[in-house]
């Protein structure tokens, strides 16, 4: 079923945290949104589930506007960051508080239980009280619960943010497949640009309460539309330096850069203040368009070695680089950047 | 410095453990000791008191005494001694009358009155009025009862002096009639048992226990969700309303109540607007106003606890109640009550022991009637009983009795509720942290 966002604004008094937010979400899609803590994610899935109430605005779950409905009577599973399990019910009894809401048969009820609960492998943890189980325990019950009256839509805030490392990458594919089994329109909500690149089909990056760009995991990382996108999105992050543009290149102290063809003429005229953007693997000793510089940080990852590269003009850049390391902290080294693969962001942050 | 250390934890515990002891452990024990004796403002609560009182005199009759004994004990004889004459002197009767006196009649003891004065007649300086007379006769009158005697030896010698000497056994029997001081005794238990009066008011504590239970706990429970569920403006000021019961002193709350249900009173104004006639509600229904006056303050305590612990709840807790579908009501009686488990029983139990030990509000607004028991509470019997009652006879150790079975039903009540409420698993598991 689609979801469809118009104009969707939410205040808390005097604070506007949503203005005229407008997103569609595709039948059995499963959209990421990510951002910085404080951009309105939550408060959005929030209004989306009806536990806040919509300011103004529209939301439709298919044909039928649910703006006004409350949450009981929308078929919506939540998973919460904290999980909210109900501390003084069982395991099965918190599985299955939805359907006797909902005055199920008790027979059914057993029957949906037991499947939810061989579906998540927690068969034997359904004596147990939430206190007595591990966090990735705690989180496939708080999974089973919203998933098991078949909702039309899953809303999942954080659900992975309490796990542990090893955990955490168990439940992004586990979640994954069981979102494309139950085929349910999903809202993953999150500030883990991987967790939303891994499981997600499109993520919606938010800021400041609006949406930058809605698009593929490729889309955001190889497009993005402006500065802070693709100073999101990429771990470990993009480079950024101020310059001007000089006879058709980008000119700093220590770097030049020559302009790509499609904005060498129209985009950009000589003595304009732009700046450029390198992510780390397109700064490599062997890339065309040198750079010179000091190193200045050596960071060992295994199997990943991170430079700072630090220019005359005081500019730091970021290199990653596979294998051993090349070089020690203080040696002045003479690098390439990959031209075709940098972006160049006008005085506005908009990408040229 | 290991020893001192050793003793430290104790050391710190000591105000408290003193301040226990003091005010909590000696009263409960003390009250139990006085509860095995037959202490009243009639006996003193101090030691021996040996007195011929005309209660004495009736209990003796009743006795397998001599007659004759028990006869002269009420008795009077007029001694003319010494310490008789020295009074005289400092009356206002003649020197000359009582300088004869002293000469003539010094050492005569006389059976009655009129012998002493037929003697006085013979005299040639005689008092000449009835009222001399009779100042002669106070001066020199000698007589047991109404004298109190501490030691038993004391006692012999008042009984000498009034000319009575007895053997050991029968001087035993009178010491024991005449002791006037309290007495160990099991007499109250098995008094309390006996008493029609006893099931009479245990019946009137477990009703306004029960009811006013029920009225308080479940107004408290209900204003907390109901400001829960209010925005939290209008919830703080219909707290801080409830609150005034708890806050104003009780005579004053007590003496509204009374204003408003007096035959001229608010109750009865407003009744009259629809053709009732005025009466004085309190007397025809005084358990109702006894049951709300006592209902309105617990409430008001029960509605903060119950309102601090909705609110900490985990709000997420709710939401996803609310996206499981259910609905104010259902998330009341599925998530809330079970998850308040705890601060229930502690107000249910707290509220049963005060109110089975309070009764001021009772005693300020019907004082135990209207009529006879009507209203009237353990509690307020036993200050009935010891402290302040009608017929003036302060019963101590029986008040202490019914004190000492208050605290045993309160003991046993709090661990009925402890079993009730599963204690030791409210406690064992622990909560998810959030």
């Amino acid at each position: 079923m689609e979801i469809r966002l118009e104009k969707f604004c939410k205040s808390f008094g005097p604070v506007k945290v949503i203005e005229d937010l407008d997103l569609t979400i595709g039948d059995c899609e499963m959209i990421a949104l990510l951002g910085p803590s404080g951009c309105g994610k939550t408060t959005t899935l929030y209004a989306v589930c009806g536990i806040h109430r919509v300011t103004s605005g529209r939301i439709w779950f298919g044909d039928k506007d649910v703006t006004a409905l409350p949450p009981q009577e929308k078929n919506v599973g939540v998973v919460f960051q904290s999980f909210a399990l109900y501390p003084h019910l069982s395991v099965y009894e918190n599985i299955a508080f939805p359907l006797r809401i909902r005055k199920d048969s008790r027979a059914d009820i057993e029957r949906k239980v037991n499947e939810m609960a061989g579906v998540l492998h927690m068969e034997e943890l359904l004596d147990r009280r939430p206190g007595q189980l591990s966090g990735g325990q705690q989180q496939r019950v708080a999974l089973a619960r919203a998933l098991v009256r078949r909702p039309e839509v899953l809303l999942m805030d954080e659900p992975l943010a309490n796990l542990d490392a090893g955990l955490r990458l168990e439940m992004r594919s586990e979640i994954r497949r069981i979102q494309r089994e139950s085929g349910c329109t999903s809202i993953l909500v999150t500030h883990d640009q991987v967790e939303a690149m891994s499981m997600c089909d499109r993520i919606a990056l938010m800021n400041e309460g609006k949406i930058q760009q809605i698009g593929s995991p490729d889309d955001m990382y190889h497009r993005p539309e402006n500065k802070f996108i693709a100073g999101f999105i990429g771990n470990p992050p993009i480079s950024f330096a101020d310059g001007k543009v000089e006879d058709g290149c980008f000119v700093t102290e220590g770097l030049r850069i020559e302009l790509p063809d499609r904005i060498k003429g129209a985009a950009v005229s000589a003595g304009q203040n732009i700046s450029v953007g390198v992510r780390p693997e397109y700064l490599r000793p062997d890339f065309a368009t040198p750079i010179e510089g000091e190193i200045t940080f050596i960071e060992t990852q295994g199997r990943e070695v991170l430079y700072d590269l630090t220019l005359a003009g005081g500019q730091v850049f970021r290199s990653i680089q596979s294998g051993e390391q090349v070089c020690g902290v203080g040696d002045r080294i003479r690098w390439g950047i990959d031209a075709d693969s940098v972006f160049f962001f006008g005085e506005d942050g908009n990408r040229i | 410095m290991r020893g001192i250390r050793r003793f430290l934890p104790a050391l710190f515990m000591l105000p408290a453990s003193l301040s226990v002891t003091l005010f909590f452990v000696i009263p409960v024990f003390m009250t139990f000791v006085f509860s095995f004796t037959t202490m009243s403002s009639d006996t003193g609560i101090l030691g021996s008191r040996y007195i011929v009182s005309e209660a004495t005199i009736r209990t003796l009759k009743d006795g397998d005494l001599d007659a004759a004994l028990v006869r002269q004990l009420d008795s009077r004889v007029f001694a003319v001694n010494e310490a008789g004459l020295a009074a005289l002197r400092k009356s206002n009767l003649k020197p000359t009358v009582v300088k004869e006196i002293e000469e003539k009649l010094s050492g005569k003891v006389y059976a009655s009155e009129k012998q002493l004065f037929a003697a006085l007649k013979g005299l040639s300086n005689r008092p000449r009025s009835f009222k001399d007379r009779k100042m002669v006769s106070k001066a020199v009158v000698q007589t047991l009862k109404n004298r109190e005697f501490t030691t038993p030896k004391e006692f012999r010698a008042g009984l000498a002096s009034i000319g009575i000497e007895v053997t050991d056994d029968v001087f035993d029997v009178l010491l024991e009639v005449a002791n006037t001081s309290w007495k160990w005794t099991t007499g109250n238990y098995s008094e309390l048992m006996a008493s029609d009066f006893t099931w009479k008011i245990l019946a009137n504590t477990a009703f306004y226990v029960v009811l006013t239970l029920f009225f308080n706990v479940g107004l408290a429970l209900v204003l907390a969700l109901v400001t829960f569920y209010m925005p939290s403006g209008q919830s703080k000021f219909f707290r801080a309303v409830w609150l005034i019961p708890r806050v104003s002193p009780s005579v004053i709350y007590i003496m509204l109540w009374r204003w408003l249900s007096f035959d001229g009173g608010f109750m009865s104004y407003i009744l009259g607007f629809f053709g009732v006639q005025p009466e004085n509600w309190l007397n025809e229904f005084p358990w109702t106003f006894v049951i709300m006056a006592n209902g309105f303050v617990g409430a008001s305590m029960g509605m903060i606890i119950f309102a601090s612990a909705v609110v900490a709840i985990p709000a997420d807790v709710l939401h996803a109640a609310e996206v499981d579908g259910a609905y104010p009501w259902q998330q009341v009686r599925r998530i809330i009550l079970p998850l308040m488990a705890w601060p229930i029983l502690f107000i249910t139990t707290y509220q049963t022991l005060s109110l089975m030990t309070s009764f001021e509000y009772i005693l300020l607004l019907t004082d135990g009637g209207p009529g006879f028991f009507t209203t009237e509470v353990w509690a307020l019997n036993a200050y009935h009983t010891a402290l302040s009652n009608y017929y003036g006879n302060l019963r101590y150790g029986f008040g202490a009795t019914l004190a000492v079975v208050l605290v045993a039903v309160g003991i046993a009540m709090s661990l009925i509720y402890l079993r009730l409420f599963d204690f030791k698993k409210l406690v064992a598991e622990p909560q998810i942290e959030n």
